[in-house]
């Protein structure tokens, strides 16, 4: 920060690089994703506006904290003022809930194959890759992918037939 | 605009900046404060029997308290412009000093209070009239303040504006208290509690208003 001062563009850069990783994660912990971006690039622009107010006999850190901090109540200010609707039932999605049940009970039944055999089923049967791709992604023979779909859904089968409560 | 285009931007043609000097910032209010008195005891304002009266208890309260305050709310103004300070403690100290130099008003006597009633003692109209004097002296000083807090980062906007305010209300009672006519510490306690009052209010609802980090 000190060569910052004093016009050192390469040191800003490498600094304002450190910083911002430091403010995403700051503010990843107390801001909505999509408000995130923004409130990093604000206290960026705080900390080049204000830089000449750093006191080098002191931590970087508590003088950067606080400037975030500033921020982060500046942001949520924002936010209660953002203007919102009240969700009506006219609004309402079309139910997913066929698509979440078979989702999880998929997940369920893949949890009893072996995970090769419930890697390879994913990545074919319900991803769509080609056996030659779920074998370069694997690292294993396309026979023995083959094989593995071919045990993996005997064992799904023989599964779905002993359970009579799935749909 | 993506957080590297951001960057490479901020980091492009940067230039040196002159860092920000506590010390230098407590001269200038110094240098004003001189410039803005020397120019009213210029102008022929001062009480005409400050020479007799400089060394008497009830003027060394008067002058030796608004001065001790107006110092020590300078300085906590100061400190709370840095963005990692809180002037929570500094105005702290300050009501306390404050209400220790009012207490001490009672310990330096009334001289000309004696016999009469409180009204008397107060006198509405030239008080209002010296708390609005107050008012007007203690502008410069608040507006030099406001460009002091503009130029820094203070993390409690709102604190450093209360603390310029009462720094700015004592600095114009101090400078008034050369030509104030009255030697009753109650008046002197009201009414000038009420033109910094009036100062501190105006800065905390003016100064945050200007400033954004």
């Amino acid at each position: 920060m000190v060569a910052a001062q004093n016009g050192h563009g390469g040191a800003y850069r490498r600094l304002l690089g450190e910083i911002s990783g430091w403010l995403h994660r700051y503010f990843q912990r107390r801001l909505p994703h999509g408000d995130v971006e923004d409130a990093v690039q604000e206290t960026l622009l705080a900390v080049h506006r204000r830089r000449h107010t750093y006191d080098p006999r002191y931590p970087l850190g508590p003088w950067l904290a606080s400037i975030a901090k500033r921020k982060w109540i500046d942001q949520l200010r924002s936010l209660g003022r953002r203007p919102t609707e009240e969700l009506t039932d006219d609004l309402a999605v079309g139910d997913h809930e066929a698509s979440v049940t078979s989702a999880s009970v998929l997940a369920s039944l893949l949890d009893n194959l072996r995970p090769a055999q419930a890697r390879i089923i994913m990545l074919v049967k319900i991803q769509g890759h080609s056996i030659e791709d779920a074998s370069r992604e694997t690292g294993l023979s396309a026979s023995a992918v083959k094989m593995n779909i071919h045990r993996g859904l005997a064992r799904l089968t023989a599964l779905l037939e002993k359970t009579e409560d799935v749909e | 605009m993506s957080n590297d285009a951001l960057i490479r931007e901020l980091s492009a043609d940067l230039v040196p900046v002159r860092r920000r000097l506590v010390l230098r910032e407590a001269a200038l209010l110094l240098a004003l404060g001189a410039a803005e008195l020397g120019l009213f005891l210029g102008l022929g304002l001062m009480r005409p029997d400050m020479g007799q009266r400089i060394a008497s208890p009830y003027m060394m309260w008067k002058l030796g308290g608004l001065a001790m305050l107006a110092g020590v709310c300078c300085t906590v103004a100061i400190r709370s412009f840095s963005p990692t300070a809180r002037p929570r403690r500094g105005l702290m100290l300050a009501f306390m000093l404050a209400g220790a130099v009012m207490i001490g008003g009672l310990f330096v006597g009334a001289g000309d209070a004696s016999g009469h009633t409180l009204l008397d003692r107060l006198s509405p109209m030239r008080g209002l009239l010296c708390a609005f004097s107050i008012v007007v002296l203690s502008i410069p000083m608040m507006a030099m303040l406001a460009v002091l807090m503009r130029a820094a980062a203070p993390a409690h906007p709102e604190g450093s504006a209360l603390a310029s305010g009462i720094a700015a209300g004592t600095c114009g009672a101090f400078i008034f208290a050369f030509c104030c006519p009255i030697n009753d510490p109650l008046y002197i306690v009201v009414w000038y509690s009420a033109g910094c009052a009036v100062v501190t209010a105006m800065a905390r609802w003016l100064l945050p208003r200007r400033f954004r980090l």
